[in-house]
């Protein structure tokens, strides 16, 4: 009963990969199946197994059905733990391949294999048997059902005698054979099944691993990438992404770029991420040095992982912008890693990544450009890759700029833009803008998390003295950059003088038509006054006449009341007088 | 079992029976051959017998991890294989006929 069932202990297989995805290593006794196609590395597993067991102080049996000793050692020099199963009294090879011409007549069992493992693992106190091509052998067998019942036989000699015990095959259901399926039934039968695969995308080999069963346990279900390099197998993507961030750091990193800090009120983040996406040309790599520059500058690391050029390239070309890499490097502050994006697959490019970080310990970190993952093949994991480095960058407070190539010919690539846009907390876009036959480049801050940040179009300026960033000239709804911009200056400034004197011109012409209008007024008022005195001259004129002509009237009257009887026609004398 | 002491002598020519012990497919193994081969009127002493439970580094050396099973050399050195308990009497026979050497 269920009850009853011992707890089920595992065993580190000593491969970080497997030990994470299974949670702690496979079942400390009782057999685990290894299926997937020819070339998915299961015999790799099963070397690496033994040859970290045997690093431990422990031993282990390793018998093939496929491959002589010779071969299997040769395989297993390949790596660097290869050369601990050269050591006899802790790890047994036996070879199990069989070219004889072989026929079955009758019933047979597998007791003297286990007889002979017994015998061997006993010798060199194995904790770990791996039988290699466990199918050649079961196909031997006259039915699944007889071949599932041997298995079950190995599985509980294990258990007996407390080993782990690994068995591999061919998996035909994945490679599509018609052939017989050996192990049809065994993965039922046991409580460990691990899946991995092999196939040719884009002319490469991609691996995968998986724990298609895991009986008494959780793991993580999921189909991961595998590389196998000389370290052997690697699961890049097994580590549990870390999502507990222990503080948001408040404290700014300077870009490198006095303006552009500003913008972004005092610099990234640190344990930040920006993304700087732009066309070809636009300066995403001169941007990203200058942030690993500065870096430099303030006795941080930098790590600046190169996919388009070699390190010499970038450092002679920002040199000649006026950011020195050479002394920072010379000094042991920055480190530049060139990588062929079409070399590798995705999974291991990122393997080496990290391998780089875990070397380096940087402060910050440059990846130019994160697109570049697009040429490698298994694309598909590209955004798993870059999920990750952000997370791993964040997690423990690495200071990250991507750069990424935007060509809107290209979908993919708009993808991955989209896509790292919406990781990054700072989102960086550098522009073209054309103008009568000339290019000037201008960034604009999309997005930056956490930050008031203008989202005004600048102009990147770039000179043997750095990178410097230009208030833009705006022009309606134009923005003008370059030669276009310092032209559109003049001419705004020639037609501001000419209007400034036109201006002048006219006050000049209202003034003279004022002190004109003034002298007229003066000269009015002269007449005016001799008018009024001509007018007052002819009043007093008048006045006196009057006067003199009532004296006269007085007079005549006067004198026609002195003889009023003898003149009739007085007034006719007095006219005449 | 007269196995016992010829197991270590040369065996070209001549007939290896690998077993476990007296598990009931060994025994059955055992006794089909003695049976076919006295049937052909040949020698039952002929074959080796080989118990793997006991000499486990010889599953290793003859490579016989498949019990029982029956090794055959010829005079060149080329050795075939005879798995099962030998049951299957056509089977068995076809085996056996094409030993070249065999005694009468």
């Amino acid at each position: 009963m269920n009850a009853h069932e011992p707890l089920l202990v595992k065993r580190p297989t000593g491969i970080s990969g497997v030990d994470d995805v299974t949670r702690g290593g496979l079942p400390a006794d009782g057999a685990t199946l290894v299926m997937g196609e020819p070339g998915a590395g299961k015999t790799v597993l099963g070397l690496q197994i033994l040859g970290r067991a045997v690093e431990r102080g422990e031993g282990g049996v390793f018998l093939s059905f496929e491959e002589s000793r010779s071969q299997v050692q040769r395989d297993a020099e390949s790596f660097t733990w290869g050369r601990a199963l050269r050591d006899p009294d802790r790890l047994v090879v036996l070879e199990g391949q069989d070219s004889r011409h072989t026929e079955i007549a009758g019933a047979f069992d597998l007791e003297a294999l286990l007889a002979a493992l017994d015998a061997s693992a006993q010798r060199v106190g194995a904790s770990w048997v791996v039988l290699d091509g466990i199918d050649r052998l079961l196909q031997l067998q006259p039915d699944t059902r007889t071949a599932v019942d041997q298995v079950g036989r190995i599985d509980e000699w294990a258990r007996n005698t407390g080993r782990s015990v690994l068995l591999t095959g061919k998996h035909a259901g994945t490679t599509g054979s018609t052939g017989p399926n050996h192990l049809e039934g065994v993965e039922f039968l046991l409580s460990t099944v691990l899946v991995l695969s092999a196939r040719v995308e884009e002319q490469r080999l991609n691996r995968r691993f998986r724990v298609a069963k895991y009986r008494g346990s959780s793991h993580a279900a999921d189909a991961l990438a595998m590389l196998i390099d000389d370290d052997g197998i690697h699961l890049p993507y097994s580590e549990p992404v870390p999502d507990n961030v222990p503080e948001v750091p408040r404290e700014r990193v300077s870009s490198g770029i006095g303006r552009l800090d500003e913008i972004l009120g005092g610099g990234f983040y640190r344990g930040s991420s920006t993304l700087i996406s732009g066309q070809p040309g636009t300066a995403k790599t001169t941007l990203a040095t200058a942030f690993a520059a500065a870096a430099g500058q303030r006795g941080e690391r930098a790590l600046f992982l190169s996919f388009d050029e070699f390190s010499g390239q970038i450092i002679r070309d920002t040199a000649s912008v006026g950011i020195d890499l050479q002394s920072h490097i010379d000094s042991g502050t920055l480190r530049i890693h060139a990588r062929a994006a079409w070399a590798a697959q995705v999974e291991e490019h990122y393997r080496q990544l990290l391998r780089q970080v875990d070397d380096f310990q940087p402060h910050c970190l440059v990846i130019d450009p994160i697109s570049a993952l697009l040429k490698s093949s298994g694309h598909d994991s590209t955004f798993i890759a870059i999920e990750r480095i952000l997370a791993r960058a964040r997690g423990t407070g690495i200071t990250t700029v991507l750069t990424s190539l935007s060509n809107t010919d290209d979908p993919v690539s708009e993808t991955t833009l989209s896509h790292a846009s919406t990781l990054a907390d700072t989102w960086i876009v550098l522009q073209y803008q054309a103008h009568e036959g000339e290019r000037n480049r201008s960034l604009s801050v999309v997005k930056s998390r956490g930050t008031a940040h203008s989202n005004q179009v600048r102009e990147v300026l770039i000179s043997s003295r750095g990178v410097m960033l230009e208030e833009v000239f705006q022009y309606g709804s134009q923005v003008l950059m370059g030669t276009a911009r310092l032209e559109k200056e003049r001419e705004m400034a020639e037609a501001r003088e000419a209007r400034a004197l036109e201006r002048t011109r006219r006050q000049r012409d209202l003034e003279r038509q004022i002190e004109q209008t003034r002298s007229r007024m003066d000269q009015a008022g002269t007449e005016l006054e001799q008018l009024q005195r001509q007018l007052g001259e002819e009043t007093a004129a008048q006045s006196d006449h009057d006067h003199a002509a009532e004296r006269h009237h007085r007079h005549v009257l006067q004198r026609r009341g002195e003889d009023n009887s003898h003149s009739a026609n007085a007034g006719g004398t007095e006219d005449g007088t | 079992m007269t196995a016992a002491n010829r197991e270590d002598i040369d065996h070209g020519g001549r007939l290896l029976l690998f077993v476990t012990g007296e598990a009931p497919r060994s025994r059955r193994a055992r006794t089909n051959l003695r049976n076919v081969l006295k049937a052909r009127g040949g020698d039952p002493d002929q074959v080796v017998e080989i118990d793997l439970l006991r000499q486990p580094e010889r599953a290793i050396r003859h490579r016989m991890f498949a019990t029982p099973a029956l090794l055959r050399t010829d005079a060149a050195g080329t050795e075939s294989v005879l798995y099962g308990d030998l049951s299957d009497s056509v089977r068995l026979h076809r085996f056996l006929d094409d030993l070249p050497d065999e005694e009468t």
